[in-house]
């Protein structure tokens, strides 16, 4: 099953001479248990395209479908339910809260959506212990290293089953091998079920997914679907 | 490198027979570097003609065992203390075409750019499928083929970061006034 689907998703800004098209005529679909990561230079309309997969953002022509509803159909108020249940999204930039704990990080779109605290906090838990950290629940952000942050901040995308993980340089600045455990991660969650979406402008971190997707100048390069036109070196 | 530090590498270890090397030698390797048994030979006979090994009898099987010297422990020595030079590499294939392509008329340097960053991706994705279903290495020494397969990772993760910057100083030459970042 397909969970996320776009077809035909141009995205402008601005218009007239100001014009700029972020993304022209994408047609991208990600099905359960698949890790798909886009890559492309600066301005190549990478961040757009994962605004408008995760909603928020909406396309200036075509269709954004997450778990089969499109979204283009939703008003504010299911939109923004579709992104508390349905998507997940992990940063450069992690936004954990700092005077929540762990734990609490992870409860908290659980928690918007209404769900009471003593079964958002067992589900937390749950999902903590998924990615390794069942030991620094209680802890906050900054008691963490930065590679157990990162990890927080996944475990908060996943939380609540959510089935599209949209992920925008998950790695930060971690060093090679810690941004490598949260790779190993995506890829963990992947197998178990989640749709993943990450986009990178680092090659060794593409390399994880099950397919990689190059965008130039807003537009998805069909060629790269090729196969290898040499041996190998 | 040369086998021939190699398999003075693994003498330090103890006394060794000529499969046994082999055998270690792929293992540490991560197999990117098969050896055949005849090539194994032949360079214990020139270390032993140098006198950085000798024969050390034969074990209970018949078979010839070799022990590592003073002089091939020094050997060693100074090969781990002395940095690896790359050299030029000024046949490197992919560079000289790149070259040509910006420089032959009608050749798209762009398209020649981007089918090779598609390629060197593809194998970047199958080293890490293999480093990702390899076992996480436990004890000392478990490592080794790991660090052999990363190497071949950083090496073409280098060649797409390469092929990136040459795509970008295309483009700013052909439009010196790029439009700015969406």
């Amino acid at each position: 099953m397909n969970v996320l689907e776009m077809a035909g998703v141009t995205r402008d800004h601005g218009t007239g001479a100001a014009l700029v098209r972020a993304l022209r005529g994408v047609d991208l679909t990600v099905a359960e248990g698949e890790f798909v990561a886009v890559m492309g230079p600066s301005g190549s309309g990478k961040s757009t395209l994962l605004r408008l997969a995760g909603g928020l953002d909406r396309p200036t022509e075509g269709t954004v479908r997450v778990a089969g509803t499109d979204l283009a159909a939703l008003d504010g108020r299911r939109l923004a339910a579709v992104r508390r249940r349905d998507a997940g999204y992990v940063f450069q930039d992690l936004n954990l809260i700092a005077t929540l704990t762990a734990a609490e990080n992870v409860m908290l779109p659980l928690e918007l959506d209404g769900v009471r605290t003593r079964r958002a906090r067992a589900e937390a838990l749950a999902v903590l212990e998924r990615v390794g950290l069942a030991d620094v629940a209680g802890r906050f952000p900054d008691d963490l290293s930065g590679g157990q942050r990162q990890r927080v901040a996944i475990a908060r995308a996943l939380v609540g089953e959510r089935r599209l993980v949209l992920a925008d340089e998950p790695t930060g600045a971690l060093d090679s091998v810690t941004g490598d455990d949260v790779l190993r991660l995506l890829r963990a969650r992947c197998a178990d079920g989640a749709a993943c979406l990450m986009v990178t402008h680092d090659a060794r971190h593409a390399a994880w997914a099950d397919r990689v997707i190059f965008l130039y100048d807003g537009r998805i390069d069909a060629s790269a679907a090729a196969p290898l036109p040499e041996a190998a070196r | 490198m040369s086998i021939r530090h190699g398999l003075l590498a693994l003498l330090t270890r103890g006394p060794r027979y000529g499969y046994q090397l082999r055998a270690e030698f792929e293992r540490s390797t991560g197999s990117t570097w098969p050896l055949n048994i005849g090539q194994v030979y032949t360079t214990l006979s020139r270390l032993e003609r140098d006198a950085l090994v000798v024969p050390d009898g034969a074990d209970g099987e018949g078979r010839h065992v070799y022990r590592i010297t003073d002089a091939g422990a020094a050997n060693v020595a100074a090969w781990f203390a002395a940095p690896v030079a790359r050299g030029a590499r000024p046949r490197d294939e992919l560079a000289i075409k790149v070259a040509l392509a910006v420089t032959t008329p009608g050749v798209d340097a762009t398209a020649v750019l981007r089918a090779q960053r598609a390629a060197t991706v593809r194998t970047l994705r199958d080293l890490t499928r293999l480093k990702a279903d390899a076992p996480p290495p436990v004890a000392p020494g478990e490592h080794a083929e790991l660090l052999v397969l990363e190497s071949l990772i950083f090496q073409s993760e280098a060649e797409v970061r390469w092929l990136d910057h040459c795509e970008a100083s295309i483009a700013r030459v052909d439009t010196p006034s790029k439009e700015s970042d969406r």
